[in-house]
C-alpha cells in the first residue's frame, strides 16, 4: 500500500542521512560556544537569516529543482519555528539584520550507469555561518533520492536551531488527526507544515482520539469494531493495526507514558469511565481512579510521576491532577463550568486544555499549579477543541470549525499568532502532535 | 350520497314488495287465475354504486416470521428517545417510549445495539461518556422492565454521528437522543 511504502521512505530517509551527516557532525562540533539565542516571552525578538539560493555546480533539471526545494523548505521551516526571521538578499526591504546565513551548493547524480535517471540522489552540501564574519558554524552533506528532498530539508533546518539555540528543532515532526462525517473516519497524518498528507487507517468505521508513542514507532486510538469501542495500535514503520485493549464500554483518550512502556486510558467496563495504567499488550496495571463519576482524557506530566485528567465527580466536567499511584489528587481548574481534553506540556510548566463557554468552546492554557489562566482562541474560533502541544513547547494543534467545519490550526503562544495546518471539506478533529 | 339513494331505492323496493303482497294474495283469496299483474321480480336494491368491498376476515393470514435480526428497529416500531442538555435521565416520554419499546423487544426476542448521542457542543470525548451514560439509561430501564439484558448492546458514538447538521436549537435537540440500531 502507498502509505506503507512512504512511510518506509522515511525510515529509509533517516537511516540514510544518519550513514551521510556523520562527515558534517566533525566540523559542527568545532563550531563557538557562544552562539546561543536567548529568548523569553515577554521580549521575543528574532534573529535575522539570510537564506542564499543554493549554487546548482552540475547536473540538469532535478538539481535545479533541488535546489529550489530546499531553499523554500528550509526558509519556511526557520520561520515557522517562531525563533527567525528569514531574508533572501541583502538588500531587503525588511531592513533585517543578519545575524547568520545559509548557503550551500547543489550537484548532480554521479555519472555511474547504477545511479542515472530520474531516481538517483543528488549531492547537496548546505553551510550555516555567521554574518557577516562567515565563521563556520555548521557543515552538512547529504546525498537524497527525489522522494527525501522534504526530509533533508527539514533535518537541516532542524541542525540549524539546535546549532543556534541549543533546542531540538520541530522540523521533522508529524500531526496524525482524525478526517471523515459521522462514523466514517479514519486516521491521516501530516507534516507539521502541512505538507506530506498521509492516510494512515481505511476501516470503514469511526477512528479517532489518536496518540503518539514517544518514539513516534506506534500510534494509539480508538476505533469501533461491530458498534464497540477498542483501543488499537497502529505501527508506523509497517501500517499494521493490531488490538490493544477492547473491554466492556469506553476504550478512550490513551496517552503514552514518556518512557513508552505503558499507556494512561479511559476505561468504562466497570460501569463508569475510570484511569487506567495498562501495557501496550492490553493488561491493566492498576486502576487510579474509583468513583461514581465520569473519569476521562488522561495526559502524563513529561516526568512521568502525574497526571492530569477529567473528572465530572463536582457535577460538571473539571481537570485534576493524580500521581501514578492514583494518590495525591487535586483539582486544578475553578473558573467554567466544563473543563476537559487537558494535555501536559512538554517542558512541564503548562497545561492547555478545552474549556466550554457559553455554546462554544475554547482553548485555555494555565500553569500547571492552575494558575495564570489565558483564554487563547476568542469568539471568532467558534468551537476550538482538543489541543496538543508541540515538542518545541512554543506551539499548539488544535480542531475548530470556525470556517463551518473543522480544520486544525497550529497556534504560536509567543507570537499569538495562527496558521491553518489542514484544508478540505471533511472536518478534521483529535490531532496529537509527535513527539 | 350513496346512503340517500340507496334508501330511496329500498323504499321504493318495499313499496314493489308491499304492491306484490297484496297483489298476491289479493289474486290467491279471489281465483286462481287472476294473474293479469305483471310479475314483477323480487326486487333487488337497485345500486347505483357497487357497494365497497368487505375486507376479508384475516384471522387466517400466512404466519411469515419476521427477521427481525435483517431490519432496523425502527422499522419495527422501536423508537428513539431523547435527551435534556448535558442530562442523561428519562423523562415520562422517554419512558413511555421505552415500555412501547419493551413489549416489543420481548416479543422479538432479537438483539439490538443501543447507542448514545450528544449535540455537538462540548469535547469529543466528554461527550462520548455522556453518549454512554444516555444508552446505558436505557438499557437500564429496559432490562427494569423485562428486556433480557443479554439482548441489549450498548455503546456511545458521542457527538460524532449525528442525526442533524447545523447549530441550531432544534438540531441539537435531535442530537440528544438514544438510539436503536441493529448491531
Amino acid at each position: 500500500m502507498n502509505h506503507q511504502r512512504n512511510l518506509k521512505n522515511s525510515l529509509a530517509a533517516g537511516l540514510l542521512l544518519a550513514v551521510v551527516t556523520v562527515a558534517g557532525t566533525a566540523v559542527a562540533q568545532s563550531r563557538s560556544s557562544e552562539v546561543v539565542i536567548e529568548h523569553t516571552s515577554t521580549a521575543f525578538i528574532k534573529t535575522d537569516v539570510l537564506m542564499q539560493e543554493l549554487d546548482v555546480l552540475s547536473g540538469g533539471p532535478e538539481s535545479v529543482a533541488a535546489a529550489d526545494l530546499m531553499l523554500t523548505v528550509i526558509s519556511n521551516d526557520l520561520n515557522l519555528s517562531g525563533l527567525f526571521q528569514v531574508g533572501f538578499s541583502e538588500s531587503n526591504p525588511e531592513s533585517l539584520q543578519f545575524e547568520f546565513t545559509i548557503e550551500g551548493t547543489v550537484e548532480g547524480p554521479l555519472r555511474d550507469a547504477a545511479q542515472t535517471g530520474v531516481n538517483a540522489p543528488v549531492t547537496i552540501n548546505l553551510n550555516l555561518l555567521s554574518y557577516p564574519e562567515r565563521q563556520l558554524l555548521l557543515n552538512k552533506r547529504y546525498r537524497p533520492l527525489p522522494s527525501q528532498m522534504r526530509v533533508t530539508a527539514h533535518h537541516f533546518a532542524n541542525e540549524v536551531v539546535f546549532a543556534l539555540t541549543g533546542e531540538p528543532g520541530i522540523a521533522l515532526t508529524r500531526i496524525v488527526f482524525s478526517r471523515g462525517k459521522g462514523d466514517r473516519r479514519d486516521l491521516y497524518s501530516v507534516d507539521y507544515d502541512g505538507e506530506g498528507l498521509l492516510r494512515l487507517t481505511a476501516n470503514r468505521t469511526l477512528n479517532l482520539c489518536p496518540a503518539w508513542s514517544p518514539d513516534g514507532s506506534a500510534i494509539a486510538f480508538t476505533s469501533y469494531r461491530n458498534g464497540q469501542q477498542g483501543l488499537f495500535s497502529l505501527d508506523t514503520g509497517t501500517g499494521k493495526v493490531r488490538s490493544m485493549i477492547a473491554l466492556e464500554g469506553l476504550n478512550l483518550g490513551a496517552d503514552w507514558h514518556p518512557d513508552g512502556e505503558e499507556l494512561a486510558v479511559s476505561l468504562s467496563q466497570s460501569g463508569n469511565p475510570e484511569i487506567y495504567r495498562i501495557t501496550p499488550q492490553g493488561k491493566i496495571i492498576k486502576r487510579l481512579t474509583v468513583s461514581k463519576a465520569i473519569e476521562i482524557s488522561p495526559s502524563w506530566a513529561p516526568g512521568g510521576r502525574d497526571l492530569v485528567f477529567t473528572s465530572d465527580r463536582t457535577g460538571t466536567p473539571q481537570l485534576y491532577i493524580i500521581d501514578s499511584d492514583g494518590a495525591g489528587r487535586r483539582r486544578v481548574t475553578f473558573e467554567g463550568r466544563y473543563n476537559d481534553s487537558a494535555v501536559w506540556s512538554p517542558g512541564g510548566d503548562q497545561i492547555v486544555y478545552a474549556s466550554r463557554e457559553g455554546n462554544y468552546t475554547q482553548i485555555v492554557v494555565m500553569k500547571s499549579t492552575g494558575e495564570d489562566r489565558r483564554v487563547l482562541t476568542d469568539a471568532r474560533w467558534r468551537n476550538s477543541e482538543d489541543p496538543s502541544w508541540a515538542p518545541d513547547g512554543r506551539h499548539i494543534v488544535f480542531a475548530s470549525d470556525r470556517s463551518g467545519s473543522f480544520k486544525l490550526y497550529v497556534y504560536d503562544l509567543v507570537e499569538n499568532t495562527f496558521r491553518q495546518l489542514t484544508f478540505g471539506q471533511d472536518p478534521d478533529i483529535t490531532p496529537a502532535w509527535s513527539h | 350520497m350513496t346512503r340517500g339513494w340507496i334508501s330511496r331505492s329500498s323504499l321504493m323496493a318495499m313499496g314493489l314488495v308491499l304492491i306484490l303482497g297484496l297483489v298476491l294474495v289479493a289474486g290467491c283469496s279471489k281465483n286462481a287465475d287472476v294473474e293479469t299483474e305483471p310479475v314483477v321480480p323480487d326486487a333487488q336494491p337497485v345500486e347505483e354504486t357497487p357497494p365497497p368491498p368487505v375486507p376479508e376476515d384475516k384471522t387466517e393470514v400466512e404466519d411469515v416470521a419476521m427477521d427481525y435480526a435483517s431490519i432496523e428497529p425502527s422499522e419495527y416500531g422501536v423508537m428513539d428517545v431523547y435527551f435534556a442538555f448535558d442530562q442523561y435521565d428519562l423523562d415520562n416520554e422517554a419512558m413511555g417510549t421505552l415500555s412501547r419499546n419493551a413489549k416489543i423487544l420481548k416479543e422479538a426476542g432479537v438483539t439490538v445495539l443501543i447507542s448514545g448521542h450528544c449535540d455537538e457542543r462540548g469535547t469529543v470525548e466528554y461527550n462520548l461518556a455522556l453518549g454512554e451514560k444516555r444508552a446505558r439509561a436505557v438499557r437500564d430501564y429496559l432490562v427494569s422492565l423485562g428486556v433480557p439484558a443479554g439482548k441489549l448492546m450498548v455503546t456511545s458514538y458521542g457527538e460524532s454521528k449525528p442525526f442533524a447538521y447545523g447549530s441550531t436549537e432544534d438540531a441539537w435537540a435531535q442530537n440528544r437522543r438514544s438510539h436503536f440500531e441493529r448491531p
